[in-house]
């Protein structure tokens, strides 16, 4: 496997008394996209938010290209080159379209070795946004939102890209334009991990892919194996 | 009429002066949801430093716009003190803040009658501005318009500030979302110190400004903070706007309550604190709820 570009190793986390990850592994590889599947409630965004500092991992270690990050708070993670796309998108609302993405810029890490993101390559990607560049974030629909919270993202120059369920509440169509965007930013050589209720969605782009069940690492694989296995699938998704 | 107009002069003036005051405040609230009870001393210590300065009291005289800006800079480094030190080891304990800023404020005041003394330091007129403006027919006091000049142009600064620049976004991205703020790389808590230096300075430059108008005695904190609270209730925390429009009713309601009906003044200021409490928790313009 290539280079580990972000990896949990053993990780528990807990909210108040309730432990929700148990014994957490896996890693992702430079350059390559990690399918984070699992039910609701799985603990897929806990991973994401221990992943971006934003909740404390109580034992085990996070990772990044090789140097661990683990309880550093979210600034220093974003700054060793890690950026979110979080559940719900969470813009900042009262701020307009272009500010929401002034806020995050960030020139590219000495190791950064992509094309640097600007406010202008941003609104070249989502033209939709440099339209309403001076509107409120609050009055974007959901799907400008979303690219909105991608482009934020994308302006701290990082190597690692978490994306926490980027098509919920989406229509088809809009879907299918952010995963157009997502596969785009997978060619670039961002090392990302794509969390998702719907495999399917996945399958198509990713090539890890890990299930977790009930806050634990319950399936390590890829998506040509997990594809034959109707019944695997059942057992850690459900029915699709 | 002409004691009408004077008494909208002095209303306006005093309203300048709340919101030089509040203004802080209500970015505080605002932004790290800290209700400040320091906020009152923060006026009289920047009132009692500025009067030391300009009155000489360490031996030297210092220029009255020197000593309002050391007053200033010298609350400012307290307010971080405190911050950094005591409020940031309380996040999200709103009790333990209201007692916490409390009780500074009573420790403040004990320390400010020992080292100033129970009786009111006047401070003088800044030179130049001891005299009146003619308009037609009217005289007006030239400090006090002068006052409501500064306070134009800290409200306008305050606005580019949190309106046009990228550290104003970023103030606002941390008022809005504040993890999502750090998980872009703002550094909130930074932010958070900066604030609340910037409020405590602003608090304490309207204490030393207010000197001329107020002199400066034990208890003008306890006097302030009530109003101050009050302009923040009305306006809406964490609004520039609301301070503004907060400071200007307060100003204009508690002069006039003083002038019409005195042993009601007091009914006069906080009625309308109750109905907006009442009918728009969040302030007339707060996008919150405290
Ligand atoms: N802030 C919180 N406080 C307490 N418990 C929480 C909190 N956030 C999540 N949980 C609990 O932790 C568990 C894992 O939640 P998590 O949000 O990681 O699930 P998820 O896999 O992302 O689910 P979904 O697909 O619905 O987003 C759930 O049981 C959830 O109820
Ligand atoms: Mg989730």
């Amino acid at each position: 496997m290539a280079t580990s570009a972000l990896s949990l190793e053993h990780v528990d986390a807990f909210y108040g008394d309730s432990h929700v990850l148990q014994d957490v592994s896996f890693e992702l590889g430079e350059a390559r996209m990690l399918g984070l599947l699992g039910r609701n409630g799985a603990g897929k965004s806990t991973c994401m938010n221990v992943g971006m500092g934003l909740l404390g991992a109580r034992n085990g270690a996070i990772k990044v290209f090789g140097q661990p990050v683990t309880r550093l708070p979210p600034e220093q993670i974003s700054a060793s080159g890690v950026a979110l796309v979080p559940q719900g998108r969470r813009i900042f609302r009262s701020l307009t379209v272009r500010e929401n993405l002034v806020v995050a810029a960030r020139k590219p890490g000495t190791a950064g070795r992509h094309a640097e993101w600007t406010i202008e390559t941003i609104f070249e990607m989502f033209p939709r946004l440099q339209e309403r560049a001076s509107q409120m974030a609050a009055h974007l629909s959901g799907g400008e939102q979303q690219m909105l919270a991608i482009g934020r993202a994308l302006m701290g120059n990082p190597r690692i890209l978490l994306m926490d369920e980027p098509s919920e509440g989406l229509a088809p169509q809009i879907v299918a334009e952010v995963m157009a965007t997502i596969r785009k930013l997978k060619e670039s050589g961002l090392s990302i991990i794509l969390v998702e209720q719907n495999p399917n969605l996945v399958f198509d782009v990713a090539d890890d892919i890990v299930i977790l069940n009930t806050g634990r690492v319950a399936v390590v694989s890829t998506p040509a194996a997990l594809q034959k296995d109707d019944a695997l699938l059942r057992q850690h998704l459900g029915v699709f | 009429m002409t004691f009408w107009l004077l008494l909208s002069v002095n209303s306006i003036t005093f309203g300048a002066l709340l919101f030089l005051l509040a203004a802080g405040f209500s970015l505080i609230f605002g932004l790290m949801r800290i209700p400040n009870l320091t906020h009152g001393s923060l006026f009289m210590l920047g009132a009692y430093f500025g009067a030391t300065f300009v009155n000489g009291m360490l031996g030297a005289y210092f220029d009255f716009w020197l000593a309002a800006l050391m007053a200033a800079a010298l609350v400012a480094v307290f307010g971080a003190v405190i911050e950094r030190f005591l409020l940031r080891q309380l996040p999200g304990q709103p009790l333990a803040q209201v007692l916490v800023t409390l009780g500074i404020s009573f420790m403040v005041a004990d320390l400010c009658l020992m080292a100033w003394g129970g009786d009111p330091i006047a401070v003088a007129t800044p030179p130049g501005l001891t005299g009146f403006v003619r308009i037609g027919p009217m005289v007006f006091p030239l400090y006090r318009i002068a006052v409501i000049g500064i306070a134009i142009v800290v409200g306008v600064a305050l606005w580019l500030l949190l309106d046009r620049t990228r550290i104003g976004a970023m103030i606002r991205a941390g008022v809005d979302d504040p993890d999502m703020a750090r998980v872009v790389g703002i550094r909130v808590s930074g932010l958070f110190t900066m604030v609340f230096a910037l409020g405590a300075a602003l608090a304490a430059f309207a204490g030393i400004i207010g000197g001329p108008i107020l002199t400066v005695y034990p208890g003008i904190d306890q006097y302030m903070l009530p109003l101050a609270l009050v302009v923040v209730i009305l306006g809406g925390s964490g609004s520039l706007l609301g301070s503004v429009v907060g400071s200007m009713v307060i100003g204009f309601l508690y002069n006039f309550g003083q002038a019409l009906f005195p042993e009601l003044a007091y009914f006069v200021l906080f009625l309308p604190m109750l109905l907006v409490l009442l009918l728009r928790p969040q302030g007339l313009f707060g996008r919150f709820i405290p």
